[in-house]
């Protein structure tokens, strides 16, 4: 395929944020009719190279050409008016409007100032039919699989004259017949000329759909070639690169009593079958790819998604999750990923929101004193290094998301949990304060008998982190590793 | 970029930490009080009844009928809440008094009233948290219909009460009472927001409604309980100011709702939750009051006065989105 034209090619390309180099000089170049995937793991700097194909940010350095002449510079416009094209993880449709709408999204053909609905429909189809996918014209987006929905999005980028569509992630969100239906679509594509862009995390994928690899580390491209040259154990060595095989592992504690056991957990929908137990001071990680099911399965445990089956046992006893509240009285603490949406208390102090969940211990006939909050906080920021120079009366957001993470992590300690589940810990937090939260959690783990359960995609954390290791792949649970097994190669070829 | 963080850190340097302290204490209730100074001191100008004891009664009395809703209203809005009813539920409440009153005495009517408060509540609370309406809407219905069910009582007309004015009028320390239930409503208003659980919990709800559920708060139990204070007390209101009409009027509690809502956001209050205090509120309805008296002394004419109040209202909502803008921009 090497004989395809080029669309567009950048050389060189460096990308600096407040004099910190994340990209090193990449080349990429995207040809007619030929998928190239990009691999890497999360701050490779994929993200940075495709938005400046995309026009979105701008490089420091380097070339960028189009059929061979060199640009004096791209932004979003000119981006768009070359037929480069995103589609995103995240849907950008109008849920309510119809399947025919959406496709036209923004850009209805009109006719005297009406919308021209017999056009918009006829060239919806045509472009449905192009992909050669069967979606009811009439149907409201809304209703639609989340795949469905995410071939809505590469037909509206068609429709718009897409030359180069870039795909971030697209499959993190699919089941495996979803993937395959968009697979068939990138080959219907690949058979009009239309060059793409393909961001994975899943090796498998490589193979199936891809012509080109192309492997960034650390904002270096350290791996280009046919898709037919490279092995998966190529891949991930390249991914990984040579020292974070290395990981020093921490001291195992396996614990004797049982906290919670989790059988056949079913939420009818992202995982099936779930079993494992944690034992009181062990640190359980379930590691998986984002979109495997690791965050959806803390969830239901501790009340916030619905089960369609499956048993939990606490301490032996039955329990059925009812609510959020109601997992909290029974000692269960949850820390989510989204740190902003659940988890702070934005514009409140930050021994409030240390406080918040020990307040029915802390009150005395309804009443919490301000100095037993202000106490706790103390503890909390010297066992924890949290640094808040304003003191306990210093709003949250005003602090580092490290410090955030941590005054939230010092919430449930307060809060004498016996059960910890932890989504994503350290997302967002700087690398120097994670080897820190690491550490507090599993000393904390370990000196007051908790059970800690994580959901993590970040190979490293499970590492650093965990006692033991579940792989949940696609909601299923595909490895279990112990003591020194959990290494991050074995980790992530269990997981792709 | 580079002028403002430079600036900052140098600030940062000089100003310890009883600096940030300080700074950020006066912000808050200090403007308001400025203004306040300011209008009594332009009232006094143009006045000569302004600055005397008996006025300044006369401006709180009138303020307190206001201010008992204020207080739970208070509570409303800054766990993200409201409720707009309280002007129909101050008036049906007028009107059940002087009907119970008048036919089985009073101690009936103020249980009449009492449950009538309870009763909407309670209702206003299911629709709000167990159905999962908007408040805005539910209590904007309630708004409605219980305007209806005043004049229904009274078949359109006023109903006049006998041998009960003592709860609009008495003056046990030489202070009228509803100054005192005002106050009283106010201290322990101001207490339980800042120092009980249920009041800490409105807060957090406010800043953050999913998280609030995350930690353990039980927000649907807190909203609950504060539609039913908020119905209890335009009741009390209610029965208060038809006490000192001695009569019972389906449109006493027109506008109720637009001045709660004026004070409370007047007085610092978020709309989007999460912010202000008793406080403030008390300052706001100083405001409005002091407004109010200052624009009749001065012989303006009544229309004027909704004219000022409206747009008063639109300032202060104008005031609380300019200052959420300038927190987005610094953070």
């Amino acid at each position: 395929m090497s004989n395809n034209a080029e669309l567009i090619r950048l050389e060189g390309v460096k990308k600096s944020y407040n004099s910190v180099e994340v990209l090193h000089g990449v080349d990429l170049s995207v040809n007619t009719g030929e998928v190239i995937a990009l691999l890497g793991e999360n701050g490779a700097g994929k993200s940075t190279l495709v938005k400046i194909l995309a026009g979105d940010i701008y490089p420091t350095e380097g070339v960028i050409k189009v059929n061979g002449s060199e640009l004096a510079g791209l932004d979003v416009y000119q981006a768009r008016q070359l037929g480069i094209r995103m589609i995103f993880q995240e849907l950008n449709d109008a849920p309510t409007l119809s399947v025919a709408e959406n496709i036209f999204l923004g850009q209805w053909p009109t006719s005297g100032g009406r919308i021209a609905w017999r056009e918009l429909k006829a060239k919806a189809q045509e472009v449905l039919d192009r992909l050669e996918v069967e979606i009811p014209l009439d149907a409201i987006a809304g209703s639609l699989r989340v795949g469905e929905r995410q071939l809505l999005e590469i037909a509206r980028a068609l429709i718009q004259n897409a030359k180069v569509l870039v795909l971030d992630e697209p499959t993190a969100a699919l089941s495996n017949v979803e993937v395959e239906r968009l697979f068939k679509v990138m080959d219907q594509l690949r058979g009009q000329g239309v060059g793409m862009v393909y961001i994975t995390h899943r090796l498998d994928e490589v193979t199936r759909v891809a012509d080109r690899v192309q492997v960034l580390r650390d904002g270096n491209s350290v791996l280009l070639d046919d898709a037919k040259n490279v092995s998966r154990e190529s891949l991930v060595a390249a991914m990984l690169g040579h020292e974070a095989s290395g990981n020093s592992r921490p001291t195992v504690t396996k614990g004797t009593v049982r906290a919670l056991e989790v059988k056949n957990l079913s939420d009818g929908e992202v995982f099936k079958d779930i079993s494992f137990d944690v034992n009181q001071g062990e640190v359980l990680c379930l590691f998986g790819k984002i979109g495997s099911g690791t965050s959806e399965i803390l969830e239901s445990i501790f009340g916030l998604r619905a089960l369609v089956g499956g048993e939990i046992r606490i301490d032996g006893k039955n329990f059925t999750p009812k609510s959020p509240q109601d997992s909290v009285t029974r000692n269960i603490g949850y820390l989510p990923a989204d740190r902003q949406r659940l988890g702070s208390f934005a514009i409140r102090s930050v021994a409030e929101n240390l406080s918040v969940s020990s307040w029915p211990r802390m009150a005395k006939f309804g009443f919490v004193k301000k100095a037993d909050e202000d106490e706790a906080f103390g503890t909390w920021q010297e066992a924890l290094h949290i640094s808040a120079r304003r003191g306990p009366g210093q709003e949250i957001a005003t602090l580092s998301g490290g410090n955030q993470q941590k005054v939230l992590l010092g919430r449930w300690f307060e809060a004498r949990v016996n059960i910890l589940l932890l989504v994503e810990p350290t997302r967002g937090v700087d690398v120097g304060a994670r080897r820190d939260i690491y550490d507090i959690i599993r000393k904390q783990a370990h000196e007051s008998n908790m059970a800690v359960l994580v959901a993590t995609s970040d190979y490293e954390e499970v590492v650093l982190l965990a006692d033991r290791a579940l792989v949940v792949s696609r909601g299923a649970i595909a490895a279990e590793f112990t003591d020194d097994l959990v290494q991050a190669d074995k980790l992530i070829a269990a997981s792709s | 970029m580079l002028k403002p963080k430079t600036g900052s850190s140098v600030q940062g340097v000089q100003g310890d930490d009883e600096g940030a302290k300080r700074r950020r204490k006066i912000p808050d209730t200090a403007p308001l009080v400025g203004v306040l100074i300011l209008m009594m001191v332009i009232f006094s100008i143009t006045s000569e009844y302004f600055f005397q004891v008996d006025n300044f009664k006369n401006v709180l009395a009138n303020a307190a009928v206001t201010g008992i809703v204020c207080i739970p209203s208070t509570f409303l809005i800054i766990s993200g809440q409201i409720d707009l009813s309280v002007g129909s539920a101050a008036a049906v409440s007028g009107m059940l008094l002087a009907q119970v009153v008048n036919h089985h005495g009073v101690g009936p009517g103020l249980l009449a009233v009492l449950l009538f408060g309870l009763v909407l509540g309670c209702f206003n609370g299911f629709i709000v948290t167990v159905i999962g309406v908007n408040a805005l809407i539910t209590t904007l219905g309630g708004l409605g219909f219980l305007y209806g069910v005043a004049l229904l009582i009274g078949n359109g007309q006023t109903l006049g009460m006998k041998n009960f004015e003592w709860l609009g009028t008495a003056q046990p320390i030489d202070i009228p009472l509803p100054i005192l239930i005002f106050a009283f409503l106010a201290v322990v208003g101001a207490v339980t927001l800042r120092y009980t659980k249920f009041g800490r919990s409105i807060y957090a709800i406010g800043s953050n409604p999913n998280a609030a559920r995350v930690v353990g708060i039980r927000s649907n139990r807190v909203m609950f309980v504060t539609f039913i204070l908020s119905s209890v007390a335009a009741a009390l209101a209610g029965a208060v100011l038809a006490s000192q009409l001695s009569s019972g009027d389906p449109n006493s509690g027109l506008g109720l709702e637009l001045q709660v809502v004026t004070a409370i956001v007047l007085g610092g209050a978020s709309l989007a939750g999460g912010r202000g205090s008793i406080l403030g509120t008390v300052l706001g309805l100083l405001i409005v009051g002091v407004l109010n008296n200052g624009l009749i002394l001065m012989d303006v004419p009544t229309f004027w006065q909704r004219i000022a109040q409206g747009l008063m209202l639109i300032v202060a909502v104008s005031f609380d989105s300019i200052r959420a803008k300038l927190n987005k921009t610094r953070s």
